[in-house]
């Protein structure tokens, strides 16, 4: 143990293409795509057969036969079979929370490495019997007699049989994420010209980043596809207005397919290490996380769902000492472009700032044009835990580039939490 | 257990007594079953008929590869068909002494597991394999010129019954895991996350044996089944080859429809016929095609190029065709034409080529993100490789390199397609004319296995590897050639055709004679018929760069053809009329014609500019020029290659005339 705090060097990440569900990923698993994504960091930085001190990665869509989901990963990877797994969720903040946690160990001289990833596949839903007739298999299973047997399935009801989809949506409020968003969009009078404007950019800039060659060290061919399958490079205001709500019927409904993200397939790992272990191996660093921040609103009692990362933030800038201007980069995460600008409504709120936040005033307005410089989330989609690892790689790259400055992240996710993070380089 | 060290075996023993026998050859990255790794087999055989197991294991040491099969080298080491036989039965004994070990014993399989691998792999009594890609088993024997010849042909057809064994064998295809599986060629499968150590670990202590044939599948190998099978095998068999030029697979199903149920007598024959077909002039030549194509295939490795994004700049036939093929390699595509019409019936063939080879929806639609219409042609400034495939005319070539050259990569290799213009001509136009090759592909893209890699005085040897490493990369043979017109593979096609073509008009031989000569000789495609196939405008072209000019006369009997829009199999008339892909042929044409000498008179041309090419240095080496006409245009494998033929045609005459 050191007795001094340690900084966080991100080396860099590696990821599969995303694909929309259901297109070329529709055979793959969330084990082969983790598998994939971990052997994509270790050919990018020569790891074959190191032992690792840990790798921390989940699954938001999950089938309880992947219990041991990282380690199974890691075990198909080219890594030491010496190097442990831990399996974590927290929805879609489960791989930005890997590597903080991995981050925080590395911090305070626990470990010298680690990989956070995460994946997920709804092309591959873990589709399961209602609890009743689950039951009765249990039930039948311990059975010994014919006639147990038989009272197994005393009262049976062939509607029993109806398989249970995994549902993408709030357990306690019975709304989906969507619905959820349609609200705080009305709450904060989002425009639908608005959102649409935000997809719209988030394409274009995802397509030039891809065209200017940015992705070709992000982004690993796997699987039969070389680029993110969801960015539409002449995607245009005309073509997004054109769409139907999906959430509400409702008039002043404004949430489409189109500034919403789709459900998703891929896998992203980002390779986390001390300073003097990334010096041993020779590798450089691209940044650094120096601050980070898990919050949670109560949208049970009617906040916005998706709200949380306006406290995660403004909880974790109070912490270190800055302002939301402080920042040269800003990767907020684009689940659905109204969450994106109800979050960057409430920070310009003196109102929301105030009550809810406990400032004295308003954080502000950021610079548009520092946000998500390369696209976001409703481009190159969202498979839910990998989106966080995505970012971090990204934004590891974007300051690596820049040559210094300093980088916010932010991430929603379900069940009313955000996480935050801040990543430097000088 | 004693404790002898091997050179390419290693034992080790567990916690559950079980012997764990690893094959790691030494000094080679693959497996292959040497006559000294054999010979260590039997010391090892030896000791455990001595000291019992409680079971026995068998993997690799190899990384994802088993045993790819009798390490071919030393067939030619065989003098006499005598010694082989006697090979042949020992090999024999000693797979017959694995087989009959007193405890249980499995086999893991994961990667190549082919040939004499797959053979010894039979003497277990449990077999395992790795359900992942590069799983594959299968008897390539037949290729070679010879039948799988290490007990297999008698295990197979016991195995999974003759009807299905014969078909693998027949044909050297090469299964997947789960397609073995289905045949009853492995037992159980185990994924990619799955432990296949384990997997052989509980065959072994639970003694799990290999159920063998169903019923029906068993029923093959009764007696008149195999008559009637045997029959039909033959006739499949004849249309694909001659049974003159290509005894192997034919021996096999004698051997098979004569003692099919017996597996004794089927290693007998095993030994008797199959030690013929290594000694016999089939097998040496289809041995020199393998080992010519080893000889292609490790150009480049000396470069560690590897390519990600291709960009191909014209949608023609060619261009198209091009993209499509490195599209299925697995690579990203960018296709530039002047207008999206151009590229769309390009996009339309390369879906039906993805369709054809990938099967399966996803796989299709992978491929078909991976190859994109550019037309602002951005992605060349992105590409690793550039090959432009427009119409052939200098100076919009060079217009064309002369804009490439400030956009690309320093990195990317600059290829042209040109089948008739000298390189640096094109190249005096760069900057840095050292960096252009010639890619030269042939038509079709996907079928035809040879690029000539050209290069000129100015060319810098580094682009040469690199273009050799490419063409690895996308599973095509490198074959560096000189700038010249019609480099190696053309020039002495278009001599040859210009032959047929010149015995056609003067002395009115019909058509299906030349071709049928040419085939009797053992090529795939008669000298008008492939006029007909590759186009007769193509064909003028080419005769317009090499003809000189004794090709005025069948140049102009070309341009009367082309004239009247008889352009060949495309417009479905040249010299032939085609229906459904096919030529028209009377077969009566050829009634009364001495075929044999008619060949002669045909090939001779061919010969005369295969040693011209050699003398004028446009190949390394005979040995290229052979690789290029096999794999160019197809020259009767069993021969060996053209100068190889002549050169032991003529051996052969002067040990008559010694007689």
């Amino acid at each position: 143990m050191s007795d001094h705090i340690r900084r966080i060097a991100v080396i860099g990440s590696s990821r599969i293409p995303f694909c929309r569900s259901n297109t070329i990923y529709s055979e793959k698993t969330n084990l082969d795509m983790l598998s994939a994504v971990i052997q994509g960091v270790v050919d990018r930085y020569g790891l074959d057969g190191e032992q690792l001190d840990e790798v921390i990665a989940g699954a938001v869509t999950s089938h309880s036969k992947d219990w041991n989901l990282a380690r199974e990963a890691l075990l198909s990877s080219g890594l030491s079979p010496l190097t442990p797994g831990i399996t974590l969720q927290q929805a879609c903040g489960t791989s930005l929370q890997s590597a903080l946690m991995i981050g925080a160990k590395i911090a305070s001289g626990q470990i010298d490495c680690g990989i956070a990833a995460g994946t997920d596949t709804t092309s591959d839903a873990p589709i399961a019997f209602g609890r009743k007739f689950s039951q009765r298999l249990v039930k039948m299973g311990a059975a010994r007699t014919g006639k147990q047997r038989l009272a197994a399935f005393k009262g049976f009801n062939p509607a029993e049989l109806k398989p249970m989809l995994p549902a993408n949506g709030e357990p306690r409020t019975g709304m989906s994420m969507g619905q959820h968003c349609e609200r705080m969009a009305r709450e904060w009078e989002i425009t639908r010209e608005a959102q649409d404007q935000l997809a719209m950019e988030s394409h274009q800039k995802a397509s030039a980043a891809y065209d200017a060659g940015l992705f070709d060290d992000l982004v690993t061919p796997w699987g039969g596809v070389s680029r993110d399958n969801n960015i539409k490079p002449d995607s245009n205001m005309e073509k997004l207005g054109s769409l139907r709500t999906v959430f509400s019927k409702d008039a002043g409904a404004t949430l489409t397919a189109g500034n919403s993200t789709p459900l998703t397939d891929g896998a992203a790992a980002v390779l986390l290490a001390s300073e003097q272990w990334a010096k041993a191996h020779k590798l450089p660093v691209q940044a650094y996380i120096t601050a980070s921040r898990t919050s949670a609103v109560d949208f049970v009692n009617d906040e916005g769902l998706l709200m949380a990362p306006t406290v995660a933030v403004s909880e974790m800038l109070q912490r270190a000492g800055l302002t939301l201007q402080d920042f040269d980069y800003y990767e907020i995460h684009e689940a659905f472009a109204a969450q994106v600008l109800c979050t960057l409504a409430a920070w310009e709120s003196e109102d929301y700032c105030k009550d809810r936040l406990g400032l004295d005033g308003a954080m502000g307005s950021i610079d548009r044009s520092k946000m998500n410089i390369h696209g976001s989330s409703l481009a190159v989609g969202h498979p839910f835990a990998a989106t966080g690892a995505r970012i971090v790689g990204n934004l590891a790259q974007i300051l690596e580039k820049a040559g210094k400055g300093r980088g916010l992240i932010s991430i929603c996710t379900a069940g009313g939490m955000g996480v935050a993070a801040i990543m430097e380089r000088d | 257990m004693s404790t002898t060290e091997y050179r390419n075996w290693r034992l080790e023993h567990d916690l559950d007594k079980v012997c764990w026998l690893t094959i790691d050859r030494e000094g080679e990255s693959s497996n292959s079953l040497s006559q000294d790794v054999l010979t260590e087999l039997a010391q090892i055989v030896t000791d455990l008929e001595k000291n019992h197991p409680r079971g026995l294991v068998l993997q690799s040491g190899k990384n994802h590869s088993f045993i790819v099969g009798a390490d071919v080298r030393e067939f030619d080491q065989v003098k006499s068909t005598e010694e082989a036989e006697q090979f042949i039965r020992e090999v024999h004994r000693l797979f017959d002494r694995v087989e009959a070990l007193p405890f249980p014993t499995a086999v893991i399989i994961d990667g190549y597991c082919l040939g004499g691998g797959l053979e010894l792999a039979l003497c277990f009594d449990y077999r395992v394999a790795a359900n992942i890609e590069s799983t594959r088993l299968g008897f390539p024997e037949v290729k070679l010129g010879i039948y799988p010849g290490f007990g297999g042909s008698a295990r197979t057809t016991r195995q999974i019954g003759g009807f299905q064994a014969m078909q693998i064998m027949l044909t050297g295809r090469m299964l997947r895991a789960h397609q073995a599986k289905g045949l009853g060629l492995v037992d159980q499968l185990v994924g990619p996350h799955g432990g296949l150590r384990w997997a052989a670990r509980n065959a072994v202590l639970k003694g799990r044996k290999s159920r063998g044939p169903g019923r029906a599948a068993k029923l093959t190998n009764s007696g008149p089944a195999r008559k009637f099978l045997a029959g039909q095998m033959r006739k499949q068999t004849s249309a694909k080859a001659n049974p003159a030029h290509y005894p192997a697979p034919f021996e096999l199903i004698d051997a098979w429809e004569e003692c099919g149920d017996d597996p004794r007598k089927m290693l007998n024959e095993e030994a008797v016929r199959v030690a013929r077909l290594i000694n016999g002039s089939t097998s040496k030549g289809l041995r020199r095609v393998f080992s010519l194509m080893e000889q292609l295939k490790s150009q480049g490795k000396g470069s560690d190029f590897k390519a990600r994004r291709v960009h191909v700049i014209g949608a023609g036939v060619m261009g198209g065709d091009i993209a499509a093929w490195c599209v299925l390699q697995g690579l990203e595509v960018t296709l530039q034409d002047r207008e999206m019409k151009y590229i769309e019936p390009a996009l339309k063939r390369a879906k039906k080529l993805f369709a054809k080879r990938l099967k399966t929806a996803d796989r299709i639609a992978g491929a078909q993100s991976r190859l994109i219409a550019d037309v602002e042609g951005t992605g060349a400034e992105r590409a690793d490789v550039i090959i432009e495939a427009i119409f052939e005319n200098l100076e919009a070539k060079q217009k064309l390199f002369e804009e490439l050259e400030s956009r690309v990569k320093p990195t990317a290799i600059l290829a042209t397609n040109t089948s008739a213009i000298p390189l640096k001509d094109i190249a005096s136009v760069l900057k840095k004319p050292a960096r252009l090759v010639g890619l030269h592909f042939f038509n079709p893209v996907a079928k035809m296995p040879l690029v000539e890699v050209v290069y000129d005085k100015q060319t810098r040897a580094e682009e040469i590897e690199r273009g050799s490493a490419f063409c690895n990369q996308i599973n095509r043979f490198p074959l560096p050639v000189r700038s010249s017109p019609g480099f190696l593979v053309n020039r002495v096609l278009a001599r040859y055709m210009l032959k047929a073509f010149q015995i056609h008009r003067e002395r009115e031989v019909p058509k299906e004679a030349l071709d049928k000569a040419a085939e009797r000789f053992g090529m795939p495609m008669g000298p008008v018929e492939l006029a007909d196939t590759v186009g007769l405008d193509v064909g003028l072209g080419v005769m317009g760069t090499l003809g000189g000019e004794e090709a005025g006369e069948e140049a102009a009997l070309l341009k009367a053809l082309v004239d009247q829009g008889k352009l060949g199999k495309k417009s479905g008339e040249g010299f032939y009329v085609w229906k459904k892909g096919r030529a028209q042929k009377d077969s009566d044409a050829v009634e009364g014609i001495n075929l044999e000498s008619l060949a002669q008179e045909l090939m001779q041309p061919y010969f005369d500019e295969c040693r011209a090419c050699l003398a004028d240095g446009i190949v390394k080496d005979s040995d290229a020029v052979d690789a290029g006409m096999i794999f160019g245009t197809g020259f009767a494998p069993f021969r060996g290659g053209p100068l190889f033929y002549l050169e032991n045609s003529s051996k052969r005459s002067e040990e008559n005339e010694d007689e």
